[in-house]
């Protein structure tokens, strides 16, 4: 009896095993190039694949999609070789952490392809002195004021807050200023900047100027002079840090001015906004910093694992870094290019051109190993996002605040001077 | 009348307080669903417009397939929910029932492996499925197959705790008399014991459900395709961003995904209340 | 009926059943392998074996029931939890991800150094005639062209080419070009290094692109040291994941790899100030946390079970309201609430005509936390309440009532006591699930606000578990996965022992288990 059964089970294996086989194929083909990207670019990198899948002779390429940007980080955090991605596109400030964990893998570019980019893009997606991918597109912001309401552009931060509060209740405007573009620390440089307080500020050269220290009794004094009500010592309604419906107030006419980030702008001219984009006037006459930084494709060591290398090195210079590939695909997701064949091309809006032209007046690179150094206790994402919320918000005083903000900021770049 | 409010009244008015309370978020989330605008913001507890713009965005809109996400929870819950209690039922009246040594070993074990932080096994986790994913892609990572065999197992020490909590309140005379019948313990499982204890299966099966249903943070690790994501993955990427303008959607959406689960809760009310409770009430 | 649990039939569907599942599973198994995935396939053996000794014979009634939720709990929980813990034994942190000779690999790998003009070349890649693989380089700045294999180089006339329209080379003598889709099905011609001058090479690139390099980081897998060609600079294993510079063991080579430093970060937990000290202040909130979401709930669904608890007109439609925030999908209620909560768009500010920023300070952001969690756990206490006062013998209330007792003293003395006996356990339980409970944390207020202009590293919500993300996932250059694992075993240790402590004391244990 006993005998019998296992006779017949192993029958029933046999042909469930066969069919079975159908059922399970094996994991992906090796001249498959993989590349992750977060919920807007994925879509838009699948639009332009669709269209045109043929950038590596011999490869095909699939996009694989996020659901968020973080939870890509999250993925690509956790994913080891078996099934990490063998490109990925995202922001600079990824370069130093996956670089230094062996994520990523060099790119060598040939001369020509490097002359498309400046020194400065190259430099943000590089660690250690070797490059790990090619520029593919700008991020910045740009501030845009609604010409139904300002009839010029304004010269000085001053200009814009005498703007708001001579008019609050006339024309009934809610904030004098919107910081919809990357968040309080990101976009909210502008505003940190043009009122004299820089985490870093470059040479002429291009080289980061290490000796820099904001002065923060100047820029607490310009706190107080410009954002904050003297009796609440909270915000005096022209930039409210936390307003989260900004925009739509924007949108309706409430706010006059808005600093918006680049890859938004579709949103404002479809509202029938002109896109009069400047960067954010300082209170001095200049302009205040904004961060120019570069989201780039990124070539990953996981690429040599699946034997797919060679496509993925060629998938980014014939796609990412191309001027055919920038230009087919900026046309989609609407960013300022990067490469300078690109920019110049007649496909690439005047929006986008109008991004470029503010990053050109008043941007720094945005450079992940300060920004994202912890030895003053925190980085500089978070203390900035803490001295709105101590000062906008909570009250606390502007010049006091400012001095424990700039203690962080250079004991930031100091710790990670001589690695610059 | 005078004896009624001395003893009645204070029964209404905590019961009408708490009603409110529990209401509250509700109704608001219904108001703002029916409003134009975006956002939460309610001026009024009457609504002046009702605009079904948020709800017909859901159907229409390519960015959210929604009827897509809603399916793919109800599918990846619900074969969760049936195969981890046909599981975990077995292991649970063995635990009850049947004498074995390490029994009592097994059990605690049980109990302490509950209480280890689930939060960074992810990891460990996503390393797993990935390799099966080499050899096994539709069982690995990225689909809703892999998916399902990670929370079965999840689920599993959950739910045995439970169902044993549960079946040790079904009298045991019955299957001691199926036994002194002749029937193997195999037997009476099937025979006497599942009949009489499905309506407690139904109840941890449909906790089992709304668990599953609630989960994201596995669920967007693992379902990355836009047509493979669950509800609570989709909606919470919808907010995820910082504009407000996409509340109005979300509060659509919450409530339209809510509402089978809601109904099947409350119909199945009494059976859930017996059963919370028979677990614990031994005396 | 029971001959259809007792007959051939039932033996039937056993085996078709088991047959099945043997044979995916046996497939599994050798798909895993021929993938090199042994650990994983050996488990799936196993499995498979264990499943048919089980079940075609005797050999342990217990395990019919146990084996399927066995397996499933040992590879999705129980596995997950020993590397956890055997994790926090490690140095695994940014930096430090891969194992050893997988960091070894990227390590020369960054040790090849392009020449100092970061020479390139237009390539083809072909074959010779001794069927090797090669390269034809066409080198246009300087005019040369040449062919380059492993081990040799030979430069051609360029009277023998054939050029593209950019002046590439594409064909010469003694050279048969491969096709660029068939270079894409396999990959091992991009391995090799192409002779060029010197120590220098020529590295694949690109399907059309050649870079000049040069390897300078040589292991010597004997004794273990990394040596710098150019520099002359030794580096050894430092044996905290990395190799160090020999004489300044501060400079390190990246990628590292995990090292296991067994109880350092323990240590660290205690030691180190920066971890100390936020790890206090979240360990104390997080006490106080659970404790009062426990009290608030259990009150609340007390009294409510003690008002509804007695024939009255519309207990049925207050007990149906009273359990929507129960029914309700969390994931969805809690996101609700934290959109309620906002200082803008939020429904409670513009109800209230306030513009409080609810999240921005702590202590409002922590009695949020609390009121939402009270909302959402009430309801589960009043069931279970309602239930077990209805278990109460009504005759031990009514003999104290005839005693003489007021009802406020029978709450006291009687009831009270014994519910708290009854329910001893699932206050347990809750406190717990609270303890650790991620999703209402990260959901609404995501650990924040989190003052660091005042030095403050963890959030002033953070709970323990929380805040442990964090420190696994958070900032990309800052995860420390030993740190949190080691956190992950404290924060075991703390509820075990306190469910333990709790449950023995109510003497569940010996009527439960």
């Amino acid at each position: 009896m006993q005998k019998k059964r296992f006779g017949f089970a192993s029958v029933i294996a046999a042909t469930a095993l066969v069919v079975s086989g159908l059922l399970v194929p094996s994991a992906h083909a090796s001249n498959e190039i993989i590349v992750w990207a977060d919920e807007t670019r994925g879509p838009h990198l699948t639009k332009l694949i669709a269209a045109k899948g043929d950038w590596v002779p011999g490869y095909t390429i699939k996009i694989v999609t996020f659901s968020s940007y973080s939870a890509l980080g999250d993925a690509l955090a956790k994913a080891t070789g078996t099934s990490g991605p063998d490109i990925f596109v995202g922001g600079n400030d990824w370069v130093v952490a996956s670089a230094k964990t062996g994520k990523l893998a060099p790119v060598t570019l040939t001369a020509s392809q490097k002359a498309q980019f400046t020194g400065g893009q190259l430099y943000d997606l590089s660690y250690g002195g070797k490059l790990y991918g090619v520029p593919l597109d700008i991020n910045n912001v740009g501030m845009i004021y609604n010409t139904k309401l300002v009839p010029n552009a304004p010269k000085t931060f001053g200009d814009m807050v005498d703007f708001y509060k001579a008019n609050k209740t006339k024309l009934g405007l809610k904030n004098g200023l919107c910081v919809t573009g990357g968040g309080l620390s990101w976009g909210g440089l502008s505003v940190f900047s043009a009122l004299g307080a820089d985490p870093y500020i470059m040479t002429p050269h291009g080289k980061v100027q290490t000796t820099y220290r904001f002065n923060p009794n100047v820029f607490g004094a310009n706190m107080n002079k410009y954002l904050l009500d003297p009796v609440t010592h909270k915000s005096n309604g022209f930039w409210a840090s936390s307003n989260t419906t900004c925009n739509d107030d924007f949108y309706t006419g409430k706010v006059p001015y808005s600093i918006i980030g680049n890859w938004e702008w579709q949103n404002y001219v479809d509202r029938g906004f002109a896109m009069n984009l400047q960067p954010v006037p300082s209170v001095t006459g200049g302009y205040g910093k904004m961060f120019g930084s570069v989201s780039g494709a990124f070539l990953t060591s996981y690429a040599a694992l699946h034997g797919t290398a060679v496509g993925a090195k060629s998938l980014l210079v014939n796609l990412f870094a191309s001027t055919a590939g920038q230009v087919a695909y900026e046309a989609i997701e609407g960013r300022p290019p990067a490469a300078k064949g690109a920019q110049s091309d007649p496909g690439v809006s005047d929006a986008q051109k109008g991004f470029g032209a503010a990053a050109a007046l008043s941007s720094i690179p945005q450079i992940g190993v300060i920004l994202g150094s912890n030895a003053g206790g925190s980085n500089y994402w978070d203390s900035s996002a803490d001295y709105w919320t101590q000062t906008l918000i909570n009250g606390k005083d502007a010049v006091v605040e400012a001095r424990k903000l700039s203690k962080i900021w250079n004991a930031d770049l100091a710790a990670v001077a001589s690695q610059l | 009348m005078n004896k009624w409010v001395r003893e009645n009244l204070w029964r209404h008015a905590v019961a009408i307080a708490v009603c409110i309370f529990s209401l509250f978020p509700l109704y608001l989330v219904i108001l703002s669903s029916l409003k134009t605008t975006g956002s939460l913001q309610v001026s009024s507890f009457i609504p002046h417009e009702i605009s079904f713009a948020n709800y017909t965005y859901l159907f229409h809109s390519p960015k959210a397939p929604f009827l897509t996400w809603f399916r793919n929870s109800i599918v990846i819950a619900s074969t969760v929910a049936i195969s981890s209690v046909f599981i975990g039922a077995a292991s649970a009246f063995a635990f009850s029932r049947l004498k074995f040594r390490g029994k009592r070993l097994g059990i605690r074990l049980l109990l302490l492996v509950q209480m280890f932080p689930a939060v960074l096994a992810i990891s460990a986790v996503y390393v797993i499925m990935e390799r099966v994913y080499t050899f096994a892609p539709k069982i690995g990572l990225g689909s809703q197959g892999g998916l399902i065999l990670v929370y079965l197992g999840g689920s599993m020490g959950v739910n045995i705790w439970l169902l044993k909590g549960f079946v040790d309140s079904i009298p045991a005379e019955l299957d001691e008399a199926a036994k002194i019948d002749g029937a193997s313990s195999v037997q009476t499982y099937w025979l006497i014991f599942l009949p009489l204890a499905t309506p407690v299966l139904a109840v941890v099966c449909l906790l089992s459900f709304i668990g599953t249903f609630n989960e994201f943070i596995l669920a967007r690790l693992f379902l990355v395709e836009m047509n493979g994501r669950t509800i609570a993955v989709g909606l919470q990427q919808f907010i995820g961003g910082q504009y407000a303008s996409n509340w109005g959607p979300f509060a659509a959406g919450s409530i339209l995904a809510s509402i089978p689960i809601v109904i099947i809760f409350l119909s199945l009310q009494r059976f859930i209340v017996n059963g919370l409770t028979a677990g614990s009430v031994k005396g | 009926m029971s001959g259809i649990f007792r007959g051939k039939f039932a033996l039937i569907a056993k085996i078709i059943f088991l047959g099945i599942t043997t044979a995916i599973m046996a497939l599994l198994t050798e798909h895993a392998f021929a993938q090199k995935q042994f650990v994983i396939g050996s488990f799936i053996l196993v499995a498979t074996l264990a499943l048919n000794i089980v079940y075609l014979t005797k050999i342990s009634i217990p395990f019919k029931f146990f084996l399927p939720g066995i397996l499933f709990f040992f590879a999705f929980v129980i596995a997950p939890i020993f590397f956890t813990v055997q994790m926090s034994g490690y140095k695994y942190q940014t930096g430090n991800y891969l194992d050893k000779p997988a960091a070894l690999e990227q390590v020369l790998i960054l040790g090849a150094q392009p020449d100092a003009a970061g020479t390139t070349f237009d390539i083809n890649v072909g074959k010779t005639p001794s069927n090797e693989y090669a390269i034809l380089v066409s080198d246009i700045t300087n005019n040369k062209y040449f062919i380059s294999t492993k081990t040799q180089r030979t430069d051609v006339p360029k009277a023998s080419l054939k050029f593209d329209a950019n002046g590439v080379a594409i064909a010469a003598p003694n050279f048969t070009p491969i096709s660029a889709i068939d270079l894409a099905k396999n990959d091992a011609y991009s391995k090799i290094n192409y002779k060029y001058e010197g120590k220098y090479y020529i590295a694949i690139e690109g399907q059309n692109s050649g870079g000049v390099f040069r390897q300078e980081l040589s292991y010597d897998a004997k004794t273990g040291v990394l040596t710098n060609t150019a520099t002359g600079a030794t580096y050894v294993d430092n044996h905290r994941g990395n190799f160090a510079k020999v004489g300044s063991p501060s400079e390190i080579l990246n990628p590292g790899w995990r090292a296991p430093i067994w109880f350092e970060n323990y240590s660290r937990l205690f030691s180190d100030p920066k971890i100390r000290i936020p790890l206090i202040r979240v360990f104390t909130w997080t006490f106080f946390f659970a404790g009062f979401t426990v009290l608030s709930t259990f009150g609340l669904g007390l009294l409510l079970a003690m008002a509804l608890n007695r024939a009255m007109r519309g207990r049925r439609v207050y007990r149906s309201i009273l359990i929507l925030p129960y029914a309700m999908p969390s994931v969805m209620s809690i996101l609700i609430w934290a959109g309620m909560f906002d200082s803008d768009f939020g429904a409670v500010n513009s109800i209230l005509h306030t513009s409080v920023h609810w999240f921005q300070n702590p202590m409002l952001a922590r009695g949020v936390v609390l009121l939402v969690n009270l909302w959402l756990g009430f309801p589960y206490f009043y069931l279970i309440c309602s239930g077990s006062l209805q278990a109460i013998p009504n005759e031990l209330m009514e003999a104290a009532a005839i005693d003489g007792a007021n009802p406020r003293q029978v709450f006291r003395k009687i009831t009270l006591p014994l519910l708290l006996q009854i329910l001893s356990p699932l206050l347990i339980a809750s406190f717990a699930f609270n303890f650790n409970n991620f999703n209402l944390i990260y959901l609404l207020t995501g650990g924040g606000p989190t003052q660091t202009l005042n030095g403050e590293i963890a959030g002033s919500t953070d709970i323990l578990i929380s805040y442990t993300y964090k420190i696994a996932f958070g900032n990309p250059n800052l995860q420390d996965f030993g740190l949190a694992s080691a956190i992950s075993v404290l924060i075991f240790l703390i509820v075990a022992s306190i469910s333990m402590y709790g449950l023995r004391r109510s003497k569940v244990m010996e009527t439960f288990v």
